[in-house]
């Protein structure tokens, strides 16, 4: 089998395996071209789909059972395959942790909500609600605040 | 949960060493106001092993504003609870409440008046950093767009 690298700046990014068959070698590939994230980007996987999802098109990042997953504008949740904490430092500077479990972007966040729990809750352009933790709310009031 | 009660060991055991300089100074202010004059063995091994019990709780349950997903309001009303519990025991222990529905009532009504007065301090100050923080974030989203 061979092997062919074409470095090309002008050409769009693809993968093509020109093999006779399936095999446990392009399925490697597959999965492994699927996962890849790049500058910019990161592979959302939903149920029959693995999309592209450019960083600023993600409202927010969060874990629901154990998985992480990506909400996009439209509410849509794609699952990603990188773990929180390495998306905390791959992710631009425009996504803040507002509780354990979930990065958000900032841009995406329409407005906190003081709760009468005595909580506070970011809700998302998309119509999402979470909870900011008393920690995070903190430093995301030094933040803005410049302290 | 593990964490919590480490916490609230650790914190717990810090505070219940105030417990006894706390009752001697009860016992100076109820001597001054004549409220007192002498105290017996049991009396004196009552309030202190109580006020460190007291002492030992209330610094541990500072542990349950240690809990990220807890909202505010809710570990203060969790804290007030243990807290009145607490205290009304010691009190009642310690003879300094009479057992009876009238005094209960009114410890109960004076504790419940002083935390819905913290209650409504802390949602109003929730309130106005939350307001402040959505205009810094407009301003901020204004800036980028």
């Amino acid at each position: 089998m061979k092997y062919r690298l074409v470095i090309d700046k002008n050409a769009q990014e693809e993968v093509i395996a020109v093999v006779h068959a399936p095999s446990a070698l392009t399925q490697a590939i597959e999965n492994l071209v699927c996962s890849f994230s790049g500058p910019g980007f990161i592979m959302g996987h939903a149920e029959d789909e693995v999309r592209r999802l450019e960083f600023g098109e993600i409202e927010l990042v969060t874990v629901f059972d154990r998985k992480v997953i990506a909400i996009d504008a439209k509410g849509n949740r794609y699952r990603l395959q990188e773990r929180l904490r390495d998306l905390e430092e791959a992710l631009p500077s425009y996504f803040i942790r507002i509780n354990k479990s979930t990065l958000a972007n900032e841009h995406a966040i329409s407005r906190f909500d003081a709760v009468f729990s005595g909580g506070v809750d970011a809700v998302f352009k998309c119509g999402h609600r979470d909870y900011v933790s008393r920690r995070c709310f903190a430093e995301i009031r030094r933040r803005y605040e410049g302290k | 949960m593990k964490r919590f009660a480490f916490e609230f060991v650790r914190r717990g055991l810090v505070a219940c060493g105030f417990g006894p300089m706390v009752l001697a100074v009860l016992y100076l202010i109820l001597e001054r106001a004549g409220a007192m004059d002498m105290l017996t063995v049991s009396q004196v091994v009552i309030g202190i092993v109580s006020l460190s019990a007291l002492a030992f709780i209330a610094g541990g349950m500072n542990a349950v504003y240690q809990i990220e997903r807890l909202p505010l309001m809710a570990a203060v009303l969790i804290h007030g609870g243990v807290l009145y519990a607490s205290y009304l025991a010691a009190y009642l222990v310690n003879g300094w409440l009479k057992l009876g529905s009238v005094p209960v009532l009114v410890f109960t009504a004076i504790f419940i008046v002083g935390y819905f007065a913290i209650w409504a301090i802390i949602y109003w100050v929730i309130k106005k950093r939350t307001k402040r923080v959505n205009t810094l974030l407009k301003r901020k989203q204004t800036e980028k767009g």
